[in-house]
Formats: C-alpha cells, structure tokens, sequence
C-alpha cells in the first residue's frame, strides 16, 4: 500500500514527466481547429530567403483554407545536416525542400506515378529501387566558366578557349597580363570548382560514372579525373591560380572577380544574381568548362529547388498537393526560376543578358546533362564524398601530387561505398 | 594542526549524562520511525531530485545510449542498424583522420590550458582591487566569452583570410601576406590564439574571485615580515589560490578537448582537414557522413579521456594542496 505523502510524490513525478514528454516530443502540432500544419524544411541562401518560400507558398495556402505552411530553415550546417538531427530527434518536417541526398531517400514518401512527376526535372534520375522520391523545379548549370571581357581584351585571349590546353594557354596570358587567371578559393569552393569542370570530362563518355565506381568498375586513377587533377596540379605550380587560395572566402572570390582582379572564375548559374548586384560590376561573359578533346561539354547540373516528402509526414496527401503546386503550377515555376537565374523546357522569364548566355550554352550542349557532386538515385557518391573530394583537393595546394590524391580518394570510395 | 605528544585514551568520566543508545527500528517492530525519517528527507529528496533527474536524463541515458550505438553501424535515422561488437572501435585506432585530429585537439588544449591560465592569473594580479580602468579592463577580457562561438569564428575568419583586413593592411604597407588560413602551421597557430582570445577571460574573473578570498591578514603579515611581492605572490598567494587553480585547470582542459563550433566558423576544419578536432571530426562522421555507430564509439573514448585526465589533474593537485599544508 502506498502512503499518502507517496501518492501525492508519485503524482507529481508522473505530472512532470508527461509534461516533459510533452513538450519535448512536440513537433510543432496543428491548431485546435483541426487546421493541417505543413512543415518545409528548406535551404537558405542569399536569395533563396525565407520571405522568398512564404511568398512562393501564398498562393497555394491562400487557395487552402485549414492547410497552414510553416517555412523553417536549417539549424545545422545546412539542410542535410538538420534533416539527419531533425530524423534523430524523431521530429522531421513534412516537405524538404533543397536536399539532394539519395541516402535519405529511403526516409521519403514515394511520388504518385502521374504526368506531374515525370514532367519534373530530374525525376527520373532520382528514381531509386523504380520509385520516385524528389521532384525538381528546374534545372540549375554548375560547368561554367565566368570571365572578365575586358581582361582577356588586355591579355590578347580572342575567343573562348575549348580545350584544356586552350584554356591553360588563356591563363598564362591573364597572368601575363598581371590578371589572377583563374579565381580559386577555399571553404567549399576548392573542391566544388573542381567537381564542376571535371566532371563535364569524366562524364561526357560515362554518365552513370558514380554508380559504376560504387560497383568498383571505374577508378579516380584511371579516369579523367585523374587526369584533370594532373593539369590543376600543374596550374598550382605555375601560379595560374591563387597559391593562398585555401585561405580565400567564396564572397572574397565574387568581390575580387567582380573589381576586375581576377580573369576568370568557374562556377554554377547562380553566380549572375551576384555579378548583378556587385558594385563595381564587370563586362562579364560566359562559355562551359573545356574538355580535353575540345568537343562541346555536357552541363554539370542539379535540379534546382527539388521537393520530397518525408514518410513520417501526418498530413502526406496535403505535403504531396503543395509539392504537386510548386513543381507544376506556372507562376510558382516562373518565381523559382527567375530568382536564381535556373532553367526549365517550357519557362520563360525576362532574364538578365548573362543568363540568356547560359541557356544558350545549355540548348548547343543539346541540353545534355550529367551528375555534379553527390549524384542522383542510383548514380550517387556515398554520402561525406563533396568533403572529401574538397580535403583531398585543398591538400593539392600543400604539396600533394594528383596521383595522391586520386589514390586517396579510390580508397575513400572503396570504403564508403554501399556494401 | 594537532600537538604530537598528545595521545588518544579512551573517554573518561564526564559531566554531562550519558546519551542513551537510539533504538533501532525494524519494518516489524513499528513503521512509524521510517515514516518520520522519510518524511524529514521529503525536502532534500525535493533538492536533490531535480538535479538527479537532469543527470540521469541529459548525461546518464544518453552516454548509456551513445554506448550501446558505438556497437552498431547505425546511419542515425534507417531502420538498418547491424551489431558490429568492437569493430568501431578497432577502426577508430586505425583511422588517420582520428589520428590528425586528436593531436590538434592535443595542440589547442595543452596550449589553451597554460596559456589561459597563466594570462588568467596574471591579468587577475594586475586587476585585482578598485579603480575605473581596473573595471573597464576586467569587463573587456571578459567580453569574447560573452560572444558566441560561431560569431567569434565567422569574425576571426574575416580578419585573417588571404583578403581579410590584416592582410590587406600588409598588402597596402607592401608587406607579403601572411597565410593565417592557408598554411596548416599558420591556420593551427590561428586557431590556437582565437581559442585562447575566447576563453581566457573567464579564468580571469574566477581567479579575481579566488584572490578575493585570501584574507587580508595573510598579506599584511607577509609584508610586515618584509617579503616581496614575488615572494608573497609565490609563498601566500598561489597556495591559497591552489583550489581555484585546479578548477581553471579542470574546467579549461575540458572546455578544449571538445572545441568544434568556433573551428566550424573559423577554418571548417581546413586547410585541407589540417584544423579538425576530434569533436568537430565526431560531428562530421555522426550527420555528415552519416555514421552514427562510429561517431559514437569517437564520442565515448572522447568521454573517457576527459574523465580519466579530469580525475587525475584533481588527484594531483590535491596531492600537492596536501603537501602545502603539511
């Protein structure tokens, strides 16, 4: 028998843990009257605000009495990071909206098979085990080469380079012409520059190059990436890029292009928000990233602003409408697209000159695509491979050779790769 | 201290009565004696319960937890977790990266603990008493700790990049740049000064409160025999500030061997993975890499190494607090 001075005890222990258990476990529910909240998790950047989705979902909300959409940016390190924290803690949101990583896929809601889905881009790349689990909005172009007219005017460069060996020849020029020729820098970027004009090389005769690796088909070393490291290699010794370039911050590398100090700079799309708003600005043209035969390169691409719904979502139905709303409804489209400057058959904004350039590049490319970093459905890295690809590619600049690296970065694969 | 000529016998006659022996209560005899027991310790239970619930929840469970997840190659959100024994941690001691990380983190806390200690120490000598620019000063050493982590990376990352405003400075007085961030020895160097600059004003106000304790007394006595200020400082000072010391010392290396967020802002662990910390290389393997099951076998032999450094710093100081006295 329990005394009573204990009930009482056993009673406020009991009170207090449900009222942790509560408050803790809550996963920002819906509203007493029965209203669905619809949580999207999505990836913030310098014009991808959190004003910019609030606006992009209005209409859809505005159209939906009871359906409340709640916009909640990344905690972590970015939208995976949280994502995995968000999993962890058991309290995921309904929508994701940027992730392209396909070692959540198995924690996504697949996609209904109708019209909608397959005309979103990408969809059938990111198909994994026949089921489709991400949506795109658009196409976004990571192979460009950014260049400074006026710099290549002073160096005598006539012409876009289309070779690699063209290309080196237009740097020792710039150097020449007392230009850093081609704009470098460290955080993410030395990798991802990397990433984006080898992969047009290694790709452009093997698409599914990520998926064959994983099956341990291909190497680093006897690839195209092995020898492109071999010539980024050589443009480190001749000072062709920054030799400080692991101690220089990406907004460093955007400002130092923009004053006209640098010749050249790889990067993908988005790059022409920033060019626009860069005060001075520069006469800056465009054309893809050379290949080693000197053939026209398809466009390292991502689907931009890609949406999946999680599997533990209480309002699934309602998360997949939205989703069905942002990736198929005209105006929304034309919204996302023209704010990073992305692409899709059928769309058209008033886009800025530059970013007329890339489209063009992309309709000569025959709108020839392949897979940039991480991949889509079954062609992709395991997950950590941008990271190491970066480490392995800042060590470059520290004396490694890219035979090193390439080994270094085989033998990340062969342990990483899904067993 | 105790007379030694004196020596202990067994009690003699006394004035006061003799204290009859407590009678021993048993769940047979009569339960009210429990009953009146339990309910004097209902207040402590009350004091102590909170604290209680909060280690069991947030240190016991999860460290149990983490434990149970270092034998898995768990992903942190999959239903597919596999036992994998000790084979993370059998790859743990064979892996590079651990390896690099653990003798930067080494770097940043060896150096960390001295050097914040003893500008700890010193500024607080200097600033211990009254005076306006005393305050001032004491409220500006402790301002980086006020600042959080992240802000303070993001800051000291601008001010020592390649095109941050020191090497602007040099490049417009024509001096070469000096590669804060680009060169391994630089950027470890940089991020050693950053965590020092962040940390030590804190051991400044707890060694302030330290020397407040010290009674004037001592001091004056110390003067009056006419010892120096060296001298009091070595002979009466740093003994009464021994206990003080070694909770610096404590709190300090801790603080250190988990460094991760200001290196996230700071270097994110570049160049090329030269700057990454243990801690901030179990962040990367746990949500980055996705592998939970590793991430927590590093956690654990994180947790370890702090509790057996932690116990044996206190052991040794008050071996030597025990030796001052004696």
């Amino acid at each position: 028998m329990v005394s009573g001075s204990r009930r009482h005890l056993v009673k406020l222990g009991a009170i207090a843990i449900s009222a942790a258990l509560l408050t803790g476990c809550s996963t920002g529910s819906d509203s007493a009257g029965g209203d669905k909240n619809i949580r999207m998790l999505v990836n913030i950047t310098p014009v991808l605000t959190k004003q910019f989705y609030k606006d992009l979902v209005a209409g859809y909300v505005a159209s939906h009495p009871g359906v409340k959409v709640t916009i909640e940016a990344p905690t972590g390190r970015g939208i995976e990071d949280t994502l995995k924290q968000q999993l962890a803690a058991g309290s995921p949101p309904d929508i994701l909206a940027g992730g392209q990583n396909t070692a959540l896929a198995g924690q996504m809601e697949p996609l209904p098979d109708e019209q909608w889905v397959k005309d979103a881009p990408f969809a059938e790349a990111s198909e994994l085990d026949g089921k489709v689990w991400m949506a795109g909005t658009g196409v976004q172009l990571q192979s460009l080469v950014f260049y400074n007219k006026a710099a290549f005017a002073k160096a005598g460069v006539t012409g876009t380079p289309k070779t690699v060996d063209e290309f080196t020849a237009a740097l020792r020029k710039l150097k020449g012409a007392g230009y850093t020729p081609l704009q470098t820098g460290g955080e993410w970027t030395t990798g991802a520059q990397a990433l984006m004009m080898a992969n047009p090389n290694v790709m452009n005769t093997e698409p599914q190059w990520y998926a064959k690796r994983n099956k341990g088909s291909v190497t680093f070393a006897g690839s195209n990436y092995a020898k492109y490291l071999g010539v980024y290699q050589s443009w480190i010794k001749d000072g062709l890029v920054p030799k400080d370039a692991n101690g220089i911050k990406y907004q460093d590398m955007i400002n130092n292009f923009t004053a006209g100090k640098s010749a050249t700079m790889v990067m993908g799309n988005w790059l022409v928000a920033s060019l626009a708003e860069a005060k001075p600005g520069i006469d800056a043209g465009v054309f893809p990233v050379p290949t080693f035969d000197g053939s026209t390169p398809p466009q390292a691409a991502n689907p931009a602003m890609p949406y999946s719904v999680l599997k533990s979502s209480r309002h699934a139905d309602a998360a997949i409408d939205l989703v069905k709303y942002l990736v198929s409804d005209k105006k929304a489209i034309t919204k996302a697209l023209s704010v990073e400057g992305n692409f899709r058959t059928g769309y058209s904004y008033e886009a800025s000159p530059l970013t007329k350039d890339i489209a063009k590049l992309l309709d000569e490319a025959g709108g020839k695509t392949v897979a940039i970093g991480p991949g889509l459905g079954d062609n992709s890295s395991p997950a950590g491979f941008p990271a190491e690809f970066n480490t392995q590619v800042q060590s470059m600049y520290l004396g490694t050779t890219a035979d090193q690296v390439a080994g270094a970065m085989d033998k990340w694969w062969a342990a990483n790769a899904p067993k | 201290m105790r007379p030694s000529n004196v020596t202990l016998t067994a009690p003699g006659p006394s004035d006061n009565p003799p204290v009859p022996e407590r009678p021993r209560h048993t769940h047979h005899t009569s339960p009210r004696p429990l009953r009146a027991r339990a309910a004097r310790s209902l207040p402590s239970i009350f004091m102590v319960g909170p604290a209680l619930a909060a280690i069991v929840a947030f240190i016991l469970i999860p460290v149990v937890v983490a434990g149970r997840l270092s034998l898995t190659d768990w992903d942190g959100f999959s239903d597919n977790s596999k036992f994998v024994g000790l084979d993370n941690y059998v790859q743990l001691f064979h892996d590079p990266d651990v390896a690099s990380a653990a003798y930067v983190t080494l770097v940043i806390a060896v150096v960390g603990t001295v050097a914040c200690n003893v500008l700890g120490l010193g500024l607080a000598v200097m600033l211990n008493g009254q005076g306006r620019v005393k305050a001032m000063l004491r409220g500006l050493f402790f301002y980086p700790h006020v600042l959080g982590a992240v802000i303070i990376g993001f800051l000291w990352s601008a001010i020592l990049s390649s095109e941050g405003a020191v090497n602007t400075l040099l490049t417009a007085a024509h001096r070469s740049k000096i590669p804060f961030l680009s060169d391994p020895q630089w950027a470890l160097a940089a991020v050693v000064f950053v965590v020092i600059w962040s940390t030590f004003g804190v051991n400044v106000v707890l060694y302030l409160a330290g020397l407040q304790t010290i009674p004037e007394s001592l001091l004056e006595a110390a003067r009056i025999d006419g010892a120096s200020r060296w001298q009091t400082f070595r002979q009466v000072v740093l003994p009464m500030l021994a206990p003080t010391v070694t909770i610096n010392v404590v709190l300090v290396l801790v603080q250190l061997l988990r460094v991760y967020d200001l290196v996230l802002a700071m270097t994110d662990g570049g160049p090329a993975g030269h700057t990454q910390t243990y801690a901030y290389l179990v962040l990367s393997e746990s949500f980055l890499n996705g592998k939970i099951g590793y991430a927590s076998a590093q956690s654990i032999v994180l947790m370890v190494v702090i509790a057996v450094l932690a116990v044996v710093i206190v052991a040794l100081r008050q071996r030597s607090e025990k030796a001052v006295e004696l």
